[in-house]
This record gives structure tokens, sequence and C-alpha cells, in this order.
């Protein structure tokens, strides 16, 4: 099967006074459909960079990056929002809700942009919030929920349209472990239900839950382990 | 005041650096200022100053009304007046005059002036003396004893070189001899426009009369009596008359009125007011913006105001620092509001014409005085308040938990901001349409009064004025003479098409053309007090042709319409259809005066369209045509059509009239457009001035929507970031912006539509050709303000959709 994702010497680089700043250098990485990645490194190594850089919110970069052999180089910027838009979708570490807009609201801001019909996107809105239980919580502002709450949103808004892929930034870097391990293991059984999941994180509790780590220092990637066996036991506690 | 002059430094610091928010907000309160300045400034002159006597505040006009005629203003009778003189306890003196335009004759060429009768005691009234001699003695009023005259000083400097030496010389005056007794002082035109005054003598048989009205009556107060004490007194008598007359007082109301009041004039008064009213919006529209920007600026120093509050600042020192900003502004906006208000004056000033600016009472006490000045201030404080208020009570309600912790998004407090905002914006949005319609609405009358009057192309008619006076023409037959000959010889001349008479022309006298008395033979007025009254036009037959004026039924004038003919007239549409409705009017007999009236009974041959009289009107006014070989005038317009250009044939025309009577003055010699336009001057100016104001409003509304759709595009930019990175494209994000822009727009059109309607509505039973559901008005500018509106929304939402989702999501 061919790799959902392929980055062939990928680099970004900032210009720093006189100098070119590498953010990424030389990134050569493929994941394969229904994969769950992990990358890891310590706080400025570029794995924000990359995860943007993987969701097409970013789009200054030079090398290659074929997403499902579809050549994102060379796609120009509508034609890359539209990828964007058909394939993925984000958790951040701190949510990013929309404050003014309720839980509904936000999950249905997805759908907003893909034309999808008001009965049906009210629905989806529906089905998300049965499946991560947030019925109760529809009405109120993000500002009413707690973290823990605030990021099931988050994966619920993610995961509202079907994404293939999945990037989260750190999505339990605001959250105490019980939180973080009910997010994880929502994310284990989309991943088990077929959508490939890139994940940043410091935790290698959290990275137990991935099929491999990928270690990140200073632009480069420097390593990379398989933890599925353990992934596999973290993921039926008791 | 140490802290006070602390807070002044402090403010100037902080308005420096942020200063295009500054200077927006200075602009906004110069241009609002101006015009409230400039406005004040007309105001003043119109309102306050249009009688500057010494006893002008003790001095009340009578003055008769017919309020179902829309005649608001009326001279009195002189039986009326004389009645008065034995009975009114509230007056200790009651004076009165009459409008005598007359020559100057003998002494070079006849000189036209405006003279009129004045009761001896009016000067000692209104508390003026003349500068030169004396004014008019009691004795003077009887008749034979009149022959006196006192020159105002501009005639006097003009037409005598400001001969020191004039008092007791004998002047011609319409062929008659009369005493120069004084020279008024300098500026004094009382009533307006008068060049000169003789004295009111009124002959025993005229006294009697009171089915004519030409008194204008003035009432001094007694010094312990009120306006309205004396008002109250002049009612009862009135009514008393009213019982006691019936014939002549039924319908007629009596109105008494400062002498302010009455020499600026109902219509002007309205006007100011409209034009008042439309200059605060535009103040308020002002002050809406700035408050916009001082939220904006506000919300960026949310944590200098918690830092403040936790260092032991007090609310209300926080509110004064805010309100001294405003003030500031305000000052600073002043300051170039007034070069504006002066430079609006000056325009407004030396666009009137001297012929039509001679009429206006206060028009030359206009200028920035020291009142203006006050009132500027006035308003300083007012726009301060209006724009700093609130955005300083927010600030300073702000906590310091909150601010700090806020970061610029999402809290209840900023949600009210944001709605408080929004709700500025609906309001100036809803002021600047009801000014625009208010606007559209006056340009659209302009322009019909304009249009009306295209069917008889005023641009190639000449107009002008002689008057036979009763001395040197006593007799029809020297009337006739002089009229045949004065048709035939301007005729002839080259580059004349045709020439005509016509008592008076539409518009001329500023549209307040008089309407007399006719009776209907066969038929009694119906109810005691109906009075049929109709614009009475003594006409040579070839006016109609002149004029273009349509035939509609009969025949029209002819030359065999001659002395010894059966007398008849041509009457007008609008005459017909009120007064013969349903049934022919031809063959009926009319005449001019009431039922018992000397004049002969005419048979009515013709029907005619009816011609737009004046502005002032909105329906036509029923009109009268009778030929001039049956009833030789003394007063007449002289028309005469041209190829083009009609004032080639100025000195031709006064060369031929001069060639049958050489001692004749002509005068208002000037094409029948520029009558037209003198006579809408004024409504003129009126529309100009609104539809500047009403261009005011929209950009300062636009400005206000600008800011507030940028200010908002500044406070979400996280939010976008968010939604660009949940899949929303750079149209998605500019439509967005526009949606909340355009529906505060939406919101504020709604609730200024009615309000406008209701304006029009009110407007519209004034105006000329102007229908209350105006479509251009309606729809042409609510549309306008929109796109203007959209526009201003378009360059925020352009920026949204520029933010990068990476930065906006890193910033955390
Ligand atoms: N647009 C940018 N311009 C300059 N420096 C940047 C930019 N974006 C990120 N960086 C820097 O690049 C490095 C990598 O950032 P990031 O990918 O956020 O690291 P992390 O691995 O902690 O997520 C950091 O040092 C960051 O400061
Ligand atoms: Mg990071």
């Amino acid at each position: 099967m061919e790799p959902i994702i392929q980055l062939r010497n990928l680099e970004k680089s900032v210009e720093a006074g006189p100098n070119r700043f590498f953010l990424l250098r030389r990134v050569n990485l493929d994941i394969q459909p229904a994969e769950f990645v992990t990358i890891m490194g310590p706080s400025g190594a570029g794995k924000s960079t990359l995860l943007s850089i993987i969701g097409m919110l970013d789009g200054a970069w030079t090398g290659e990056y074929y997403f499902n052999t579809e050549p994102v180089h060379r796609l120009n910027v509508k034609k890359r929002n539209e990828l964007h838009k058909a394939n993925i979708g984000f958790v951040f570490q701190s949510y990013h809700l929309i404050d003014n807009l309720t839980v509904f609201e936000n999950l249905e801001v997805p759908l907003s942009y893909k034309n999808v019909p008001h009965k049906e996107r009210v629905s989806r809105v529906c089905d998300a919030l049965d499946r991560f239980n947030i019925v109760g919580k529809k009405d109120l502002f993000p500002n009413q929920l707690s973290g823990g709450q605030q990021q099931l949103v988050g994966v619920a808004r993610a995961v509202i349209m079907n994404p293939k892929l999945i990037l989260a930034d750190e999505p339990t870097g605001n959250l105490h472990s019980a939180q973080g391990d009910e997010i994880m293991q929502l994310f284990k059984r989309l991943n088990d239900a077929g959508t490939t999941i890139i994940q940043v994180t410091h935790s290698e509790r959290n990275a137990s839950y991935g099929h491999r780590i990928i270690q990140l220092k200073d632009g480069w990637v420097v390593g990379e382990t398989a933890t599925a066996d353990v992934g596999a036991n973290a993921a039926q506690p008791g | 005041m140490g802290s006070i002059w602390q807070d002044i430094r402090y403010s100037g610091r902080m308005l420096w650096k942020q200063r295009l928010a500054t200077l927006v907000s200075i602009l906004a309160f110069a241009v609002g200022i101006g015009v409230n300045t400039a406005m004040f400034s007309l105001a003043e002159a119109f309102l306050l100053h249009p009688a500057p006597f010494e006893n002008a505040n003790r001095v009340v006009a009578l003055v008769d009304s017919r309020p179902h005629q829309n005649i608001d203003m009326n001279a009195i009778a002189p039986a009326t007046y004389f009645d008065w003189r034995k009975e009114v306890r509230s007056f200790d003196r009651l004076g009165a005059y009459a409008w005598d335009e007359t020559s100057l004759t003998g002494n070079g060429p006849p000189q036209r002036i405006q003279a009129f009768r004045i009761s001896a005691n009016l000067f000692e009234m209104l508390g003026v003396q003349p500068q030169l001699g004396r004014g008019f003695l009691s004795e003077e009023e009887q008749p034979g004893k009149d022959q006196e005259i006192i020159l105002g000083h501009a005639l006097w400097e003009q037409h005598y070189a400001s001969d020191e030496h004039i008092l007791g010389k004998n002047i011609k005056v319409d062929g008659k001899s009369f005493t120069v007794v004084g020279v008024m002082a300098k500026g004094f035109d009382f009533p307006l426009p008068a060049e000169a005054w003789i004295p009111l003598a009124i002959d025993t048989k005229e006294r009697e009369r009171r089915d004519s009205r030409w008194l204008w009556v003035l009432g001094r107060l007694k010094p312990r009596v009120s306006f309205s004490e004396a008002s109250a007194e002049m009612q009862a008598i009135a009514q008393r008359e009213a019982q006691a007359y019936p014939e002549n007082n039924k319908g007629w109301e009596l109105r008494s009125m400062t002498l302010a009041q009455s020499m600026t004039g109902d219509i002007t008064r309205e006007y100011t007011l409209l034009l008042m009213g439309a200059v605060a919006f535009v103040l308020l529209i002002a002050c809406a913006d700035v408050a916009n920007v001082q939220f904006a600026r506000m919300a960026g120093r949310t944590n200098e105001f918690a830092v403040r509050t936790a260092i032991g600042g007090s609310r209300s020192r926080i509110m004064r620092q805010l309100l001294m900003e405003s003030l500031l502004l305000a000052g600073c906006g002043a300051a170039v509001g007034l070069l504006m208000a002066q430079w609006e004056i000056q325009m407004i000033l030396s666009h009137m014409p001297p012929d039509v600016a001679k009429f206006i009472a206060g028009w030359k006490t206009i200028g920035l005085d020291p009142n203006a000045f006050l009132f500027t201030l006035a308003i300083v404080v007012l726009c301060a308040i209006l724009s700093g208020m609130a955005p300083s009570l927010f600030a300073s309600r702000a906590n310091l938990a909150d601010s700090l912790k806020e970061s610029g998004r999402g809290s209840t407090s900023s949600r009210a901001r944001g709605r408080l905002r929004g709700a500025l914006v609906v309001a100036e949005i809803s002021l600047a349409l009801v000014l625009l319609v208010g606007a559209g609405l006056l340009v659209k009358n302009f322009q019909g009064l304009l249009n009306v009057n295209e069917s008889y192309s005023p641009r190639t008619l000449l107009t002008m004025n002689v008057g036979l006076s009763d001395t040197r023409y006593p007799k029809d037959s020297t009337r006739l003479a002089f009229h045949e000959q004065v048709l035939e010889r301007l005729s002839r001349l080259p580059g004349v098409e045709s020439a005509a008479f016509v008592t008076h022309v539409p518009y001329s006298e500023g549209g307040g053309v008089g309407t007399y008395v006719f009776s209907i033979e066969g038929r009694p007025p119906a109810e005691r007090g109906e009075l049929r009254n109709a614009i009475i036009e003594t006409v040579s037959p070839n006016y109609f042709g002149l004029m273009k004026i349509a035939l509609l039924g009969g025949r029209l004038l002819t030359d065999a319409d001659g002395a010894n003919a059966p007398p008849v007239a041509v009457i007008s549409e609008s005459l017909a259809r009120r007064y013969f409705p349903g049934e022919n009017p031809l063959g009926a007999h009319i005449k001019v005066g009431g039922m018992d009236s000397p004049r002969p009974w005419m048979t009515i041959v013709g029907v005619v369209k009816d011609v737009h009289y004046s502005w002032i009107n909105k329906e036509n006014i029923p009109t009268i045509y009778g030929p001039f070989r049956q009833a030789p005038p003394y007063y007449t317009t002289i028309l005469l059509r041209a190829a083009d250009d009609p004032s080639q044939l100025i000195s031709a025309a006064r060369a031929q009239i001069a060639a049958v009577d050489p001692e004749l003055p002509l005068y208002n010699i000037k094409p029948m457009n520029r009558i037209i336009t003198e006579s809408i001057i004024g409504i003129a100016y009126v529309a100009a001035m609104m539809a500047v104001l009403g261009g005011i409003a929209l950009v300062l509304a636009s400005v206000g929507v600008f800011g507030v759709m940028s200010y908002s595009v500044s406070e979400r930019v996280h939010e976008i970031g968010v939604r660009m990175s949940l899949g929303a494209q750079t149209s998605d994000i500019v439509r967005m912006v526009l949606r909340r822009g355009m529906l505060l727009t939406i919101i504020g059109l709604a609730i200024g539509l009615p309000i406008a309607f209701a304006l029009a509505r009110a407007l519209s039973s004034v105006l000329f050709g102007v229908a209350p559901a105006d479509p251009f008005s309606f729809i042409g500018l609510p549309l306008l303000l929109a796109g203007v509106a959209a526009l201003a929304s378009y360059l925020p939402a352009r920026r949204a959709a520029r933010v990068d989702p990476l930065a906006a999501l890193r910033c955390e």
C-alpha cells in the first residue's frame, strides 16, 4: 500500500539576520495509512513546525511532500487548502475552541466550510456529541468547561469530518493524566477504526499508545523506535 | 489642580502615541463641530438677531392668517387697525407700515426704490432715530400733509452723494415733490429691504375698509405686560371682530408674533430648524465615531488600567483621565472646526445674490461672533462627554483579575463592549440614513422646482417691470396707449421673437404672489367667509403663446378683446376644477372683488393649463387672466422672448421704452431663469447644505463601520486562525467579516428607514414634487449607504483573510 504521507528532503528555514535559520532539515518520512505515529523531542525541536507543514497550514518550505500520492509541493494555495479541508483534522494543546460559540456551534464550524447541508450538519454534530458523551454540554461556552471537556470537544471537532489524518500537537499538555488517558483512548479507538494519527507529545505514556516514535532534534530526525506492543497493552488498562 | 495638569500631559502623550486614531478623531470632531458652529451662526442671525433694534423684544407683530389656505402671515385691514388703536390695553403704541414701491424722478434717470409708508410712531417704537434730521410727526399722517421723505443711508450715499445739507430739500417721487426730513443710520433697512420711508396717510374712506388687508401692524408692549398677556387680549379682540364682521373676518385668525419671528418668517425658521437638526445628527455620528476609536484604544490599554487600579488609582481618576483625552480631542477638533466654520460661512455668504440677501432678516449679521465661540465651547464639552463617557465607564469598570487573565479573548466584558460598539455603528447608520433621505428629498424637490418651469424655456425670456404712477397716468386711455406703444415697439425689435405683458411673472417677488377675491355670478359663497381667491393677471393676448401655456378649452384672449368689446377672461385649469367641478365654466361670469365690487362681470371664454407660481405652493393657484385692453394696468411686467441669450436685448428695450416715456424707470430687469433661481435660492441652499451634510454623514458613518470592523477583526485574529485550521478558505473569512458589517448596517437601515419615512411624510407635505415614497430616496440612498458600509467592512475583511493561521495559533 502507498504511504499516506511521504516527505522527501523537506526543509524549512527562516531568515535570522544575515543567516538562514533551519527549523527543519532534510526530513524524510513515510507514514502508512492507519498508522499512529508519535513525534517527540525537546522544546524548539521543530515538532509543531513539522505538524503544520503536514497539516498544510504552512506552505513555505522546500522539498517534496506527497499526500496520498498527491504532490503537495506542486499544489497552489487553493488546491492545498482543499486537500487539507477534505482530509485533515487538528487537535491543539490549548484546544483553540472559538470562545464566542457554544459547544454545538464549535462542532458545526468545520462542517460549515464543506457545504454540508443544514440537516446533515445537525445530525452529525449530534452524533459526535453522543459519541464523545458531551450532549449535556452542547449549549455551554468553552469557558464554562473544564480543560478535559474542552479537549474532548477539540477532538470531536477534529473527527467530525471523518478525516483520513488527525494531527494532534501536545493534545494532553494542559490536562492531568486521567483526562489525558481518556483522550489517548479516544485516539486509539479512532486509529483502530482506520484513521491515521500523528501526535506530538512529551509523555512516554502517551507515546505508548502509538505504533512508532520519531525523535526530532534541532530540525533533524534523529531516531525512530517502534512501540506497537506497549501501546496495545496500555490501551486496555485494568 | 496639579493632578489635572498631569492628566492633560499624560493624555497628550497617549494621543500622540496613537497618531492615526487621534487624527481620525480630531477630523471627525472638526467636521461635526464645524458644521454646528456654522449653522449656529446662521440660526443666531435668523432666529435670535433678525431684528437688531433696542426695543425689538418689546415689539409684537400682529398679523392675520388663514390656516386652511396656508396663509401664515397676512397684512391687516385698515378698519381693524384703527379699531385696535382705540381698544387695546396691552400696547402703549400701535404702529403700521405698508409696502410702497416708487421711483425717484427728475434729477437724472428715474430710479425705482423700495419705499415704505410708515406710521409716525414706528421708529420711536423700535427705538431708532434718524442719523440726520427727524422722524415723522403725527400730523404728517394726514392725507395732503404727507409729502415728506426719510432716506435710507445707502440711498443717501449713492443717489445724493452723502449730501450733508439735504434736509429740507425737495426731491421728486413719482413725479410729486417731497421734502427730505431725515436720513437713517447706516445699515437700518427695516422693514426689509427699505430704501426710503414716507408717512402713512390713510384717507377717511380707506380707514373704513375691512375687505382689503394691506397694513402690517406692530405694537409695543406696555412696561409690565407680557407677550402672552398681550396675545390673549388680541385673540379676544379678534374674536369679537369675527362676530361683528363675519363676511370679512370669517376664516381669518389673528397671530401675535415677536418682531423677530415675523421678520424671519415661518419658512426660514422651519428650514433653519431642519438644518439644525441635521447638523446635530452629524455631531452625534462624529461622537459615535470617536467613541468607537476610544473603545479600540482603550482595549489596548486594559493592562494599564488594571495596573493603575492595582496601585490604588480610583475609578473616578481613571474616568477623569479618559474624559480628559476626549476633551483634548474635542478641543483640537473645535480648533480645526472653527476654521472650517469660517470657511463654510464664507461659502454661504458669497453665493447668495444681493437681490435675495436684502430680503433676509439678519443676513448681514451672519458671522463668527463671541456667541458662536461660546456655543463651540459648549459643543466641545458635550462632545467630550458623548464620546468619552461610555468608553471610560467601561474602562474604569474592567477589573484587575479579569483583564490580566483575559489577554484580549472573549470574556463577558469584551462581549458587552463588542455589543456596545455594534450599537454605536447601528446608531450611526440609522442617523446617516435619516439625513441622507432628508437630503435626497430636498434635492429632488429642488430639481422638481427647476424642471416644472422648463416648459416655457425661462432661459430665453427677459422680464422687466414698469409702474405707471396714477399722478402721471390717471386715465385708462393714457395707460392703454402706453402699453400699446411699448408692445408695438418692442415686438419690432430685432432679436425679439415676441413681446408680452403680464402683471406678475411666476416666481417673481420671491414666489409670494398675491391672490385676490373674485366672485362668480349667481353663486354667492356657499358659506359665509368662504374665500374665492385667485391670482389676477392682466395680460396681452400673446402672453399664452409666449409662455407656451396650452389652451384646454374655449379660446384664448385676442386683440379683439378691447375696451369696447364685452369683458372676457380666461381661467386656469385649477380654477375650473376647484370652482366649477364637473361643469363647463365657459360662459360663466366672474369678476374681481366681492359681489358688490364695481368691477365688471367677465365672461369666461377659455381654460388654460396651470403655471407653477411659487416654490412655497405645492398645489397650483387658481388664476384669472384678463386682457390688458379691458383694464389697462398701472403695474406691468414686460416679457421678451429672445432666440437665445435675452440679456443682449436690454439696452435696445430700454431705449424703446424711454422713447415712449423717458421719465419711467425700468427695474428688475432679469432673465426669467434668474428670477426662478433667485426665488428658489433659499431652497437651493437648504438642499445643497442637506446634501453636503448627508455626504458628511455617509463618510463619518462609513468611518465608524470601518473602525468597528477592523477592531473586531483584530480582536478575532485567533478565531480566524482557528477557523482557517478547520478548513475556512479566504472567501469564507471575507464573507464572515462582511456578514457582520452588513448585519450592523441592515439593522441600522431597518431602524433608520421608518424614521426617515416619518420625516419624509412631514417634509413632503411641505415640499413640491416629492412623493413621500420617493424611490430614489428610499431605495437608492439606503443602497448607497449599504454599499459604502460594505466597502468599509470589505477592507478589514481583506485584512482578516490575510491572517496567518500559524501566527494566530502560536501566540498563546
Ligand atoms: N515563523 C517562525 N519564525 C522564526 N522562528 C520560528 C518560527 N516558527 C517557529 N520558530 C522557531 O523554530 C523553532 C521550532 O519551533 P516549534 O516547531 O514550535 O518547536 P516545538 O518542537 O517546540 O514545537 C523554535 O525555536 C521556534 O522559536
Ligand atoms: Mg510545539
